[in-house]
């Protein structure tokens, strides 16, 4: 069986449970194992803005407990996947290093980090992941969201394309559901400007959230905790400020496969949704 | 109106010092950045190019003592259309840290500085937590990650912020 170091953040484990507990039971389902990383940190990235070495420091020791374990690391927030990569490639720099040793950190293997999604993508395939649907989502009409550090930077991840992504798509046609190709796939949530500006992080969660009505989606699919933050729990406040109603069950890519594989909606975290998905539920 | 006589020419080359600002130079000035950025599309206040260029130019106070400086979301997608390979993204976040030096460091940060140096996360994990994790049958995890807080120790980072 497979194995996989699983980082949670600090999002995560506090605030989005039913994303890990879903996320679980679908590597249960599919044949895989996470392996806990328990001393891990915050990723380091809420603090780039303040002094990058510090967050990469944080980052490199969080890819260092993995790398000493020998397993590659999945990751289960856009932010975390960006930065840990980050961190990677500079342990290649002498002086970096040099600091990373002086702290008695350690990083003997080369590992990859990667989001979950891709490594979904990547190691099981979608072929494989057809294979194991039991409950076809014919009815749903999905959005993807991508969100930024899924795949930009290009220099770090390297992966799909950032002008005309489509492996979350696949990912989601995958489950029988229908992804929505709609013009404001790629925008930014908003989130990292939420605690500058709150207005602005609102008017900009409004673009996507707008677009989803449009294109009258059952719900959106996201694979971060700092986006869902943005699209599910401010979504009341968006709906104020723009004086609409949306009510659109955001629900984290691995709620959407686990339903497809036949999972309970209960070992899928529904219950946990803010945002109750009972409209997607009776649909199915 | 930009007087430049205020101008300090050293600015560029501290930007370049630090983590990240390497690509500084090499811009011309095309305004991709802006055209590409989401949160220059909903507020003009924020401009990636006027940016870069006051910080070419050496107008040191202008960027530094800017609220708008910190609305950059970091979402890359200037960094992806650059035509001249700059990391755009990340001449911002070097511009950021270094007035973050000169003692411009949001609030917000700094609460977030103390929560990472007390638990080593941005949210800790109270008993409440702790016990809707063990009903959800998700594994222990640590209270408390003091490396985070060698780590601030070792790059001085308090001291960088009291300034």
């Amino acid at each position: 069986m497979k194995r996989y170091a699983l980082f949670l953040g600090c999002t995560v484990p506090v605030r989005a449970q039913h994303y890990e507990l879903a996320a679980r039971n679908v590597a249960k389902e599919l044949g895989f194992e996470f392996i806990d990383l328990k001393e891990t940190s915050c990723c380091g990235f809420p603090l780039k803005a303040l002094d990058a070495e510090t967050s990469l420091l944080m980052a490199a020791r969080n890819v260092g407990l993995a790398s000493n374990l020998g397993l590659d690391v999945v990751t289960l927030c856009n932010s975390c996947t960006a930065m840990l990569s980050d961190a990677q490639s500079k342990l290649k720099e002498g002086e970096f290093r040099k600091k990373f040793a002086e702290l008695g950190f350690t990083y003997p293997n080369e590992i990859k980090v990667r989001h979950f999604v891709r490594m979904l993508y990547e190691d099981i395939g979608i072929e494989q992941i057809k294979k194991a649907i039991k409950k076809p989502l014919r009815n749903l009409r999905i959005v993807s969201h991508y969100g930024c550090h899924y795949l930009r930077p290009s220099y770090l991840h390297s992966f799909d394309s950032v002008e005309n992504p489509h492996t979350l798509d696949e990912l989601v046609e995958v489950t029988g559901a229908t992804p929505v190709d709609y013009q404001e796939k790629k925008l930014c949530c908003g989130g990292s400007v939420l605690g500058v500006d709150e207005e602005l992080a609102v008017k900009m969660a409004n673009q996507k959230l707008s677009a989803a009505k449009n294109n009258s989606a059952d719900a959106m699919v996201s694979i971060c905790p700092f986006c869902t933050v943005m699209y599910e729990d401010n979504q009341r406040k968006v709906e104020t400020k723009f004086n609409t109603t949306y009510n659109l069950p955001v629900l984290y890519y691995p709620q959407l496969l686990g339903l497809g594989l036949g999972l309970t909606p209960d070992a899928c975290g529904l219950k946990f949704n803010r945002i109750k998905p009972d409209s997607i539920i009776s649909k199915l | 109106m930009i007087d430049l006589r205020n101008a300090d020419v050293n600015f560029k080359w501290e930007i370049i010092e630090q983590e990240g600002g390497e690509g500084l130079l090499k811009c011309f000035g095309c305004s991709d950045c802006s055209a590409s950025c989401p949160v220059r599309y909903l507020d003009e206040r924020y401009n990636p190019r006027k940016i870069i260029r006051l910080t070419l130019l050496g107008m040191k106070n202008e960027v530094l003592s800017s609220p708008f400086l910190w609305f950059c979301a970091h979402c890359h997608a200037c960094t992806e259309r650059c035509p001249q390979g700059i990391r755009v993204a990340e001449v911002i976040n070097a511009i950021k840290n270094y007035a973050v030096k000169q003692g411009h460091c949001p609030e917000g940060l700094k609460v977030q500085l103390n929560l990472l140096n007390n638990s080593g996360r941005l949210y800790e994990l109270e008993d409440f937590d702790l016990r809707k994790r063990q009903r959800m049958g998700l594994p222990e995890l640590a209270k408390k990650i003091s490396d985070v807080a060698r780590i601030f120790q070792s790059t001085k980072i308090f001291e960088r912020i009291a300034k």
